[in-house]
């Protein structure tokens, strides 16, 4: 204990120097104005940004990428509150409830509840990080190939739950999100998988894209064929803060929230994808009236945010305590460390010390940032949705081409995000939930990356994935989140929940 | 704002008249370096230091330009069809340049013959890992092992086309078992987790990417592939010390235009090159990296283009036969 | 084409023109994958090939499809209606025009010029602006300009990303 308190000292006193305040506060003030452009997810913003990081001495230049990173997350889930785009995976439950509490007036409240919940759950993945980073390594240790295999069976089981309508039709979209996230180059083979023989479907289709396509554009044309209610906010605005009631509802959802998203934030291959849909489903299934949820349930917003936050913070730990990044974000880190002549390992800790714990400062102190940042600018957000829609939509239409196209330089993506958005535009007529598509096709990848690894370490055998205790384990879980989300179904009020 | 607005009109003035200026002045625009990969890794890092200061000496910006696609065969494809005037250059690796035509039939690029070769900029050693429980202790050991047990073990990649996976297919192709198992990853990341975590046995890889948790004593390192030991880790012997004398592969970085680009062009790219690599800060950095420094020859134009044909040689036959 | 089924289908009275127009869809979707992944190997359990993960994944669409569209039959569903054609040609269109523009083209017998952002801005907002039927000329020029303007600003200087400005006027 006295170790953690002499290291976090250390981190402090790295971090509160003038120098890197500011490095911190600039960090995420330029992320969260760049993240919240429609089209320009975290991975976008960290790499357009990145460049701007490089005349900076190592630590000042981490600090202020960390500060990037937070700032585009929670750019983010405004863009995905405001105009129901999310930037990136972890933002798409928050369109749920977030977006309907926008077009209720209570844009303020949602982005206020998403800050104040991010801002307890950095905190607490501060700590965590700093007290636990090293032992918890270890549990990413333990997750091999089957392992993963199973925890994405689990997730596809989520997403069962996130469905409002039919449950048919949301197993429908898992198994669309699955089947497009086989196209592309096979990982295994380099044979080309259902790409009509065009190079740029050789690397598969991209997140932003098709995110991009069926909740951007998509949602762009559903507003335009109603012209009554596509105006984000037309009644009233209300509050700009969440009240005592707001908190006190979202307290135990944020609490939950942040343990869930911590620990699968640790896990490598993206286990922080799963938080917020983890964290949702839960909230959902003990919520005493499930079916506020899609309509702007508060905890719908706070649970997965603060999921989201603490997943994207843990995320640091197999990078930090290892050197191996987790996720794509990650990846990016390390590059910006190498850069500066850091090369994330296992040595980092004792070679750097000051690095280390500095920049496990700075997370707690770009968390405070964010929300020092991101108060005041919730009004500011909040007015933006008052512009009119027949301007708004061209607006987000250019952010969101110039976003595609700076992810690769490729202007074929552009077009590809039109036809998804004509796809997703199908989709909806078709009374489909674009949000489970989405969760299934980033844990497709995964998941057959996973399943064909586990396999051919396991020469064949099936048995691998009961064998090995953890695998079971996540399985059995994801047998009883199943029959929990089908058990309604088979119960004679079928249509009071089918419709929620 | 206002400084931004200044710098858009300075900047349009600076367009209109340097347009007009009369040729042999290259370069009079910013030049942009086609990164075939996504921004912070190997090939990028190396890229953004060195064009950094050859901008200094061109006296004009390179502006680095990602565009990753189908293992980097999509970028180096858009550079090297584009016009030929210098202003558009690309920094490629083993991968896009000598492994390419064997891996991917239809290449809408030559790098033997359809390119204009500028120089390399660095080589970055390969080593062969393992999990540090696997049996066999050195290399020669591991070469017996692998040939008597074909069947047991598991070998990572971070899919077909990367590095690890050219430079492993290799490997394989010499040792005379090219159908060992082969477990695909999506980058070099995971699949060093679970190198780690012992999930598999072994992978060859780039030095930058291996060398701390070889360090950290994570895995096990066998032999580092090149004619000399690294000073990252001057304990790992070369494989001719370790007894596999014909495995020698490295992941080099290189710079390319498109063929026809004119000859001053080329000249000031190299020199510019030549004056980066010679730069004490840019060595250091890249040094760090546990890059090797191109030879006086290999800065070369023509020492790069030897180098791309001598390693698509090795490669083309085993990649062409390699199962995929 | 699902238009068609449909309204063949709806002389069968059936009770959700939504639900059964929906399971077509996800049978056609299904059917295209088998159809795309036909000649990929299967592969065995101990080496799965490239094409066994595409097509038991589209057979199973195929089914639920077939399922959705059934149930079609037997539950009271929500009808077909509204399409915004305006929308998809406008919105869609100016989307895709700015990918054409924005570095120029190169497609069979069609080639467009590397015309960079200082055309590509203003053709998108002016373009999907016209699916607005609300929309006043005046106001739509200059937001266009306006927006172009600032986007250049944000993302070619501020930001320094690699987007072609105007390389026929300007050179970058």
């Amino acid at each position: 204990m006295s170790e953690m308190i002499s290291h976090l000292t250390l981190g402090f006193g790295v971090a509160l120097t003038l120098q890197n305040l500011a490095l911190a506060f600039v960090g995420c003030l330029v992320g969260t104005l760049i993240g919240v452009l429609p089209g320009v997810g975290p991975i976008a913003t960290i790499a357009m940004l990145l460049p701007i990081t490089f005349g900076l001495d190592p630590v000042g230049a981490l600090i202020m990428l960390a500060g990037i990173y937070y700032g585009a997350q929670y750019g983010g889930s405004t863009t995905a509150i405001l105009v129901n785009i999310p930037g990136e995976a972890t933002s798409v439950v928050t369109t749920l409830d977030g977006h309907q509490m926008a077009k209720q007036g209570r844009a303020g409240v949602a982005l206020g509840t998403a800050a104040l919940g991010s801002f307890f759950a950095g905190c607490v993945a501060t700590v965590v990080i700093a007290a636990l980073g090293a032992p918890l390594t270890r549990l990413a240790l333990l997750f091999g190939p089957a392992e993963y295999f199973s925890l994405m069976v689990m997730g596809l089981c989520f997403a069962v739950v996130l469905a409002r309508g039919s449950i048919l039709k949301a197993f429908c979209m898992i198994m669309l999100g699955l089947l497009l996230s086989t196209v592309g180059t096979d990982l295994e083979t380099g044979q080309e998988r259902m790409t009509f023989g065009f190079p740029p479907l050789s690397d598969g289709i991209d997140f932003a894209v098709l995110a991009m396509g069926v909740f951007g554009f998509a949602e762009v044309l559903r507003n335009l064929e109603n012209p009554e209610t596509r105006d984000v906010v037309k009644a009233k605005i209300g509050r700009l803060l969440p009240d005592w009631n707001d908190i006190k509802q979202s307290i135990n959802p944020v609490l939950r929230g942040t343990g869930i998203g911590a620990i699968l934030g640790i896990l490598p291959g993206n286990g922080a994808v799963l938080g917020p849909f983890a964290s949702y489903t839960i909230e959902k299934k003990i919520a005493k009236d499930p079916s506020r949820f899609g309509r702007g349930a508060i905890e719908g917003v706070a649970g997965p945010e603060s999921a989201n936050n603490a997943g994207a913070q843990t995320a640091f730990i197999p990078l930090l305590t290892l050197g191996i990044p987790p996720n794509a974000v990650m990846a990016l880190m390390v590059g910006a460390m190498t850069i500066h002549g850091i090369i994330p390992g296992p040595q980092v800790m004792t070679k750097n010390p000051e690095l280390f714990w500095g920049m496990i400062a700075s997370m707690w102190i770009g968390n405070l940032m964010l929300l020092v940042i991101n108060l005041p600018l919730v009004g500011l957000w909040v007015k933006l949705l008052q512009v009119p829609y027949r301007l708004m939509f061209p607006a987000i239409l250019i952010f969101c081409c110039i976003g595609i196209y700076s992810v690769n330089n490729q202007p074929v993506d552009v077009a590809f995000t039109a036809l998804f958005g004509l796809f997703g535009y199908i989709l909806i007529k078709l009374g489909f939930e674009p949000a489970p598509m989405l969760l299934g096709f980033v844990l497709g990848k995964l998941m057959e990356e996973k399943l064909r690894q586990a396999l051919i370490i396991s020469r064949g055998s099936f048995m691998t994935f009961v064998e090995r205790p953890i695998s079971a384990g996540l399985l059995v879980v994801s047998v009883i989140v199943l029959t929990i989300a089908l058990m309604p179904a088979m119960s004679k009020k079928r249509d009071e929940v089918f419709t929620e | 704002m206002k400084k931004l607005m200044l710098g858009l009109a300075a900047s349009l003035a600076l367009a209109f008249t340097g347009g007009a200026q009369a040729q042999g002045t290259y370069p009079t625009k910013p030049i942009t370096m086609i990164v075939p990969f996504a921004a912070g890794g190997p090939t990028d890092i190396i890229a953004r230091i060195v064009s950094e200061h050859m901008s200094k000496t061109l006296g004009q910006q390179i502006v680095v330009e990602n565009v990753a696609g189908a293992g980097g065969t999509t970028g180096i494809a858009r550079a090297l069809t584009s016009t030929p005037d210098g202003y558009t250059i690309a920094m490629g690796h083993l991968g896009t340049f000598s492994a390419a035509p064997a891996t991917y039939p239809g290449l809408k690029y030559d790098p033997i013959n359809g390119m204009q070769a500028i120089g390399l900029a660095g080589g970055t050693p390969i080593l062969i890992v393992a999990r540090k429980n696997l049996e066999p202790k050195d290399l020669k050991e591991f070469v017996a092992y692998v040939k008597a047990n074909p069947d047991k073990l598991n070998e990572a990649h971070a899919g077909v086309g990367s590095v690890s996976w050219t430079t492993c297919t290799l490997l394989k192709g010499q040792l005379g078992v090219p159908k060992l198992n082969a477990v695909a990853y999506r980058g070099t990341g995971p699949a060093l987790n679970d190198l780690v975590s012992g999930q598999i046995d072994f992978m060859c890889d780039q030095i930058v990417s291996v060398a701390e948790q070889v360090k950290g004593d994570n895995i096990k390192a066998y032999a580092i592939a090149s004619a000399e030991r690294s000073p990252a880790l001057p304990n790992v012997p070369t494989t001719k010390e370790a007894g596999l004398p014909d495995y020698q592969i490295e992941a080099w970085n290189g710079i390319a235009a498109p063929k026809g680009t004119p000859k001053e062009a080329v000249d000031k790219l190299v020199d510019a090159l030549d004056k980066a690599l010679k730069d004490e800060t840019v060595k250091k950095r890249l040094l760090d990296l546990g890059t090797v420094m191109p030879s006086a020859e290999e800065r070369t134009p023509a020492g790069f283009a030897a180098l791309i044909k001598r390693d698509a040689d090795k490669l083309s036959p085993t990649l062409a036969a390699a199962p995929k | 084409m699902s238009l068609n089924r449909i309204e063949r289908a709806q002389s069968l009275r059936i009770r959700s023109q939504q639900d059964l127009a929906a399971g077509l869809f996800i049978i056609a979707l299904g059917a295209l994958a088998i159809f795309l992944s036909w000649d990929l190997p299967m592969g065995s359990l101990r080496q799965i090939g490239a094409g066994m993960l595409p097509k038991a994944i589209a057979t199973i669409c195929i089914g639920l499809g077939a399922l959705l569209a059934l149930s079609a039959l037997r539950y009271n569903g929500e009808k077909l209606s509204g399409w915004s054609w305006r929308g998809v040609i406008f919105v869609l269109g100016g989307a895709v025009l700015f990918g054409l523009t924005i570095r120029g083209f190169d497609f069979g017998p069609i080639k467009v010029p590397q015309l960079g952002l200082i055309v590509s801005g203003p053709l998108v907002v002016l373009v999907s602006g016209l699916a607005a039927e609300d929309k006043k000329w005046k106001e739509l020029i200059i937001f266009a300009i306006v927006m172009t303007l600032f986007c250049a600003l944000l993302f070619k200087y501020a930001l320094s990303l690699p987007i072609p400005l105007a390389p026929w006027l300007l050179g970058i």
